[in-house]
């Protein structure tokens, strides 16, 4: 027993941490460090994302990617030229319709507006 | 909810929980809180005041280095701590001071025991050899067990053990009560 409570005895002794008069410095050092080392770190994280982002765009550059991609964008726009003919043709098909296109064209306006509504509750009623 | 607090009205948990996220000041916290203890530990266990406050700094910023791996189930004192102890062992082991199976030097029993050393731990440390003080300390100060303590001196279990008791033998005589100094000391097993 009294083993055991010297032993509890020295665990509570071990337990008291010894006063330093210059605890407060001690912590403003290991503060110093750990700003220091984060400073660095984001800095390493900064450089290492800079060199890589340089090294994208020489890939980028000395690749044919650009010049394919004005390829595929002028085939884009043959297409869309020709949807907007087509669009276009649609419309004056619609003025031959005995209430007129402008009461078609109204009719569309609605429905964007009843789909907007809906989905504003749809919304609300989600959250 | 714990960010909108000041960190010295946290609680150690949350403040581990705020540095895990980042928080630089709210491990400062943990420092101011608990620099002391790990100092003194290191001290305790044989190192000299300068080489104890190096240590105890490397010991705090590898503490944040792995502060999500704090969950909180022990006091985060003790979790730094061991993570002191285990760095001073390594320095210890690098710098080949250490030999468990040194001979060990036998001066706690003679010569004068002042009152002050009787209740100071720290005077009563010193009275003890190398490698007992670093068992003794290890198992007390950081809350290491035998069989850990062992494993981080690589040293055989029955080793520390013995150490240990040794240690423990010459701290009582010295902290404990006089008709506690005159009784027989029986064999340690408490930390194992």
């Amino acid at each position: 027993m009294a083993e055991l409570d010297f032993e509890m005895k020295l665990d509570r002794m071990f337990n008291e941490p010894p006063a330093f008069a210059d605890a407060e410095p001690f912590a403003t050092l290991v503060e110093m460090r750990l700003n220091r080392g984060w400073n660095l770190r984001q800095m390493g994280i900064g450089a290492a994302g800079l060199v890589a982002g340089l090294v994208g765009v020489s890939q980028l550059l000395n690749s044919q990617l650009l010049l394919d991609v004005s390829q595929v964008t002028e085939r884009q726009a043959l297409a869309f030229s020709g949807g907007v003919t087509g669009l276009a043709k649609m419309s004056a098909n619609l003025s031959a319709l005995p209430f007129g296109g402008e009461a078609v064209w109204l009719a569309m306006a609605l429905g964007v507006m009843a789909l907007a509504f809906a989905v504003t509750r749809a919304v609300e009623g989600f959250q | 909810m714990a960010g909108t607090r000041a960190p010295a009205s946290l609680h150690d948990v949350e403040l581990a929980a705020l540095a895990a996220a980042g928080d630089r000041p709210a491990f400062g916290e943990l420092v101011r809180r608990h620099g002391s203890a790990v100092r003194g530990l290191l001290r305790r266990m044989g190192a000299e005041p300068a080489l104890a406050d190096d240590l105890a700094q490397d010991a705090f910023l590898a503490a944040f280095e792995r502060i999500a791996e704090f969950r909180g189930d022990g006091t985060f004192s003790a979790w730094v701590r061991k993570i002191a102890a285990r760095l001073y062992i390594r320095r210890w082991r690098r710098e080949a001071r250490f030999d468990p199976e040194a001979e060990v030097i036998d001066e706690g029993h003679g010569g004068e025991v002042s009152v002050a050393a009787r209740i100071d731990l720290d005077e009563a440390l010193k009275m003890l050899s190398p490698v007992e003080r670093m068992c003794v300390s290890l198992c007390y100060g950081a809350g290491v067990s035998h069989a850990e303590a062992a494993e981080a001196l690589n040293t055989p279990l029955g080793t520390v053990k013995s150490h240990v008791k040794r240690g423990l033998d010459k701290l009582r005589l010295r902290l404990a009560p006089p008709e506690g100094a005159a009784r027989e000391p029986a064999g340690s097993e408490g930390h194992g």
